[in-house]
């Protein structure tokens, strides 16, 4: 097989499972066109009509810009301390050899294994105790939840840069502080965009804890909306594809971006070299 | 090591105590900020009927402009979750609603320790009657009833005229066995695609509302003898079983994964089936999709329990306002007037009947305040006294959906014999009451 | 001496934010959880202590003890079907093929959606389409996949594949794509075959991501509850009943929350049990290769 044969058989099997993947998505796009009868009637096939006016009712009930708005604050901020943080402990935790960092690194992997529910009430009391049950509340409990995992990543990733880079600038007269964020950080930058995509996905959608943590009026965020379209018995799933559908698309955007981003910080670290 | 804890402590300790004091500035600070604006009251309304939820505020809004000095915050809690574990912590996080919902005495069991005795209210006096019962303790009310709903077999008009049945015929359970078969056997011609709909994926309908209709005799319609029974008989067993069978032996397959909005949007609402076990609550959702077939098309048959009353629709209160005890005095009173001005003022009837579009729950109605065909044969059920009341809420917490419609789909799909459902349901009872 | 203590003082100060963090988010309301699990508590009554009662009832609990073993026998299938498909995904998206980037996207999009709303459009897909593709083509096995709990079991497999793959796939493509350039070159100029090229050159340079990627998908496969809860709610007959939806259940439905404390601090020993074993072997291969 030579190369190119072998390339465009790769390209083939790319596609199909391309489609495959999509599909979900081709029923919830195709679907937020169709009324209501006509979700029922016709699930898969293209709409019998198109109705813009889902997109309309939808944008209008999730109260769109502000509710926009604050997910993106609300994720903007949260990833920022979580990759901010997270970077530091794990370098903390990858340089120096000890027991303690053995035993931390332990303890971090563990917070990951505790399943939300059983800490959500006990959770919600404290911070309400002592009236932290806002949006600076929620950053800081996204950085408690989120850190695990970057901590993770970042030690992994740790480890294939080399000690001498930081501790000769440390011999040069830098403090540790200025040689990791000068030195270190930007030669983790393609880890630091995975962490801030896995995180920016997880809180853009993360629903049971903002309800239970935001509750002013004017506050919430998209999911918090996107749910009051489902209801106790009912879905109104016209309007909540719809709803998905305007949800989906700047993070697609987003994630694209990264994704070039990625590439090219690593050939700009390539040149460096 | 000890050191590590050493630290950890420390500025444990230190963010408590930072968080601590700026958490009581802010009390102080709220705290003043009251006493400046004296008569200022916010009421936090804390509720679950996702359905209502915009009329609902603009009612809320509504009554502030003619009460200014009152603020009310409508949360309403989305689909999806719990709405009991959402209002947990709510409790839990310090920030307590002033109103809020109850189902029925499991609820006014857990939540005892925070309710208000509503019957100071106008409301609680204006209530229909026995309808108080299942939020009533040693005489006092603690809740105030959202409307009334009924349920049944819900029909298809047309379908039943071309197969040429007349529906107000079917007044026993033999009867409607005649029917569906007779709907069965013309399948073809009807065009459709099975009579039933059985959707044993929502728990609620087979191990809530049908398990109601059979348990409802056993306990004499007294929702506090269910909710006070340390057994049950499982008295009328065979005619559930009978009705079930039924239900699933004639409906779409596989009746396990069969949900809601397959059921009521997806096949009745489009003509494939002729009948489900729904009440009037569907009425919004096929109107969405067909006004004319909601309002013309179809109308709802009695739901037969064999060997008791067979001619009879259940009719219960789906859900109560509570109030929260723990409240200033002031607070509770804006809350209290606020519920009472919904329900018995001319202003929030209107509201009542016009934009919830309930089935009032209370006295003072005009005859005609319901529009819609299954409402108002609720209504006419109910002032007939063709009701079988419900007692579910009175379960064990979480057995009728967890425990008993849990057991109803492995049943349905031939996975679990008659028997041994019943056995289970016995036992899981008494363990949940021990 | 002096040294050291700096030493150590730069390491407390990068550490601290996190692990203050981590106390108050995770740890203090598990330890207030664990004293719940003594008591009688609802999740609104003042709670009272009655010692192990709760604990005794737990082992009389066949649903809970089914739970686990469902979710044991779920992580284990998932664990192995979610890295296959993340790391095939990622070695063709690192090749140089038409349309990686889009490819990439495209992949990762399930992540996009939060896991109950996923829930919901996977049982769209399971009821009516394939209940469709059923009628359409008169194969049996495709309808009623969500009524039976073998079926019920591999709907959530396929769904956890479809939108966990991809996660995986991003933190293997971070890793594949830190390895240099010229050592991939060299290897084709001496004529590697491509397998001999992933044993033994990619393989052991993106060990960290295995021992990250089994880590998570263990983890989020015992932790799994949106998309249970959405997909079957554990139906039929709580035969797909997951152990965070018994918990949930439990602490919700049934309003015995101390009880379902216990349940909680049970899983989560038995997890971190399995867990970090895991990670401590994986860690020894690491050094090994």
């Amino acid at each position: 097989m030579t190369r190119k044969t072998g390339q465009a058989f790769l390209a083939a099997i790319g596609l199909i499972l391309g489609i495959i993947w999509m599909f979900p998505f081709y029923i919830v796009l195709i679907n937020s066109f169709k009324t209501q009868r006509d979700i029922f009637i016709n699930t898969m096939g293209l709409p019998s009509k198109w109705v813009i006016d889902n997109y309309i009712t939808a944008a209008e009930k999730l109260n769109i810009a502000t509710t926009f708005f604050n997910s993106l604050i609300i994720t903007v901020a949260s990833v920022a301390v979580i990759c901010t943080f997270s970077s530091m402990a794990a370098y903390a935790l990858e340089r120096v050899k000890s027991k303690s960092s053995t035993v931390l690194f332990l303890v971090f992997a563990t917070a990951m294994l505790i399943p939300f529910q059983t800490v959500m009430l006990p959770l919600v009391a404290e911070f309400g105790r002592v009236h932290m049950l806002n949006r600076i509340g929620l950053v800081f409990m996204y950085l408690g939840f989120g850190s695990p995992l970057a901590i993770f990543l970042y030690h992994g990733a740790l480890k294939s840069i080399p000690r001498s880079l930081d501790e000769a600038a440390i011999i040069d007269g830098c403090s540790r502080f200025q040689a990791f964020w000068m030195i270190i950080f930007p030669s983790l930058k393609p880890t630091t965009v995975t962490v801030a995509i896995l995180n920016i996905i997880w809180i853009w959608n993360d629903y049971l804890l903002p309800s239970l943590v935001i509750n002013k009026k004017g506050m919430e965020t998209l999911p918090i909306m996107i749910f009051y379209f489902f209801g106790q018995y009912t879905k109104q799933w016209h309007l909540a594809m719809a709803g998905l559908t305007m949800v989906i698309i700047p993070v697609i955007i987003f994630y694209f971006l990264a994704q070039k981003e990625i590439i090219k910080g690593i050939t700009a670290g390539a040149v460096k070299q | 090591m000890k050191r590590l804890m050493c630290l950890i402590f420390t500025l444990v300790l230190a963010v408590y105590l930072l968080s601590g004091c700026s958490g009581g500035g802010k009390t102080a600070n709220t705290e003043s900020k009251n006493a400046a604006q004296a008569e200022k009251v916010t009421v936090d309304v804390f509720q679950f009927k996702v359905e209502f939820k915009d009329a609902f505020e603009s009612a809320a809004k509504k009554y502030t402009e003619s009460h200014p000095n009152v603020t009310i915050n409508v949360t309403t809690v989305g689909g999806g979750t719990d709405y009991g574990a959402a209002l947990k912590a709510k409790f839990n996080s310090g920030e307590e609603p002033a109103v809020f919902n109850v189902g029925g005495p499991q609820d006014v069991a857990i939540w005892k320790d925070k309710l208000a005795d509503v019957s100071d209210t106008k409301a609680a006096g204006q209530a229909l009657p026995g309808l108080l019962t299942g939020v009533t303790i040693d005489g006092k009310p603690y809740g105030l009833p959202y409307n009334i709903e009924g349920y049944g077999l819900i029909y298809n008009k047309d379908i039943f005229t071309k197969a040429g049945i007349k529906a107000e015929d079917i007044n026993t359970f033999e009867k409607l066995e005649e029917a569906v078969k007779t709907l069965d056997a013309n399948k073809s011609k009807l065009g459709i695609d099975a009579v039933f709909a059985l959707p044993a994926k929502e728990t609620w309908v087979t191990g809530l509302h049908m398990s109601n209709a059979f348990f409802s005799p056993e306990f004499d319609g007294d929702i506090m003898k269910a909710f006070n029974a340390k057994t049950i008989d499982f008295k009328y067993q065979d005619a559930m079983k009978k009705m079930l069978d039924l239900q699933n032996k004639y409906s779409v397959q596989p009746t396990a994964s069969l949900d809601y909005a397959a059921q009521v949007q997806k096949l009745f609402g489009t003509g494939r089936v002729a009948i489900i076990q729904q009440g009037n609550w569907v009425f919004p959702d096929l109107s969405k999709m067909d006004a004319d077939f909601a309002q013309n098309k179809i109308g709802m048959l009695p739901y037969p329990v064999y060997g008791y009353k067979e001619d009879c629709y259940p009719v219960g209160v789906p859900m109560y306002w509570a109030f929260n005890k723990n409240k200033d005095p002031n607070t509770l009173k804006a809350a209290k007037d606020f519920i009472d001005w919904l329900y018995l003022s001319d202003e929030g009837k209107k509201i009542v009947m016009e934009q919830f579009k309930f089935i009032p729950a209370y006295n003072g109605y005009p005859s005609d305040a319901v529009s819609d065909p299954l409402g108002k044969q609720v209504l006419a059920a109910a002032s007939q006294g063709k009701a079988i009341n419900w007692v579910f809420m009175g379960y064990p917490d979480g057995w009728g959906m967890n425990k008993l419609g849990q057991d109803i789909q492995l049943y349905v799909s031939g996975q679990l014999e008659w028997d041994k459902l019943v056995d289970n349901a016995k036992k899981t009872w008494a363990e949940a009451r021990k | 001496m002096k040294k050291r203590k700096n030493k150590n003082a730069w390491y407390w100060m990068f550490l601290a934010v996190c692990l203050v963090s981590l106390v108050i988010v995770v740890f203090i309301p598990l330890a207030i959880g664990i004293w719940y699990s003594f008591t009688d508590w609802t999740g609104i009554n003042n709670p009272t202590f009655i010692g192990m009662k709760n604990y005794a009832r737990l082992k009389d609990d066949k649903l809970f003890w089914h739970s686990l073993l469902f979710s044991a026998k779920f992580s284990a299938v998932s664990v192995i079907a979610v890295n296959t498909v993340g790391l095939t995904l990622a070695m063709l998206v690192t090749r140089n093929i038409k349309g990686k980037n889009a490819l990439r996207t495209i992949f990762f999009m399930p992540n996009l959606i939060g896991g109950l709303i996923l829930g919901f459009i996977w049982q769209f897909i399971f009821v009516d389409i394939f209940d469709s593709i059923s009628r359409f083509t008169g194969i049996k096995a495709f309808s009623g996949w969500l009524a039976d709990p073998n079926t019920g079991f591999w709907g959530m497999v396929i769904l956890a594949v479809w939108q966990m793959g991809a996660y995986v796939m991003v933190i293997y493509i971070a890793f594949i794509e830190s390895i240099p350039e010229e050592l991939l070159e060299a290897a084709e100029i001496d004529g590697v075959t491509p397998f001999q090229r992933f044993r033994h050159i990619i393989f052991p340079l993106i060990a960290p991501a295995f021992t990250i990627n089994l880590f998570i998908t263990l983890s989020n496969g015992f932790k799994l509850f949106d998309q249970n809860l959405a997909l079957t709610n554990g139906g039929p007959g709580n035969m797909t009943q997951m152990v965070a939806l018994n918990i949930y259940q439990t602490a919700f439905g049934e309003s015995m929350m101390a009880y379902a404390q216990i349940k909680a601090v049970i899983f989560l020993v038995i997890v971190a049990t399995f867990s970090l074993t895991q990670v401590y072997i994986n860690k020894k291969r690491e050094v090994e290769l």
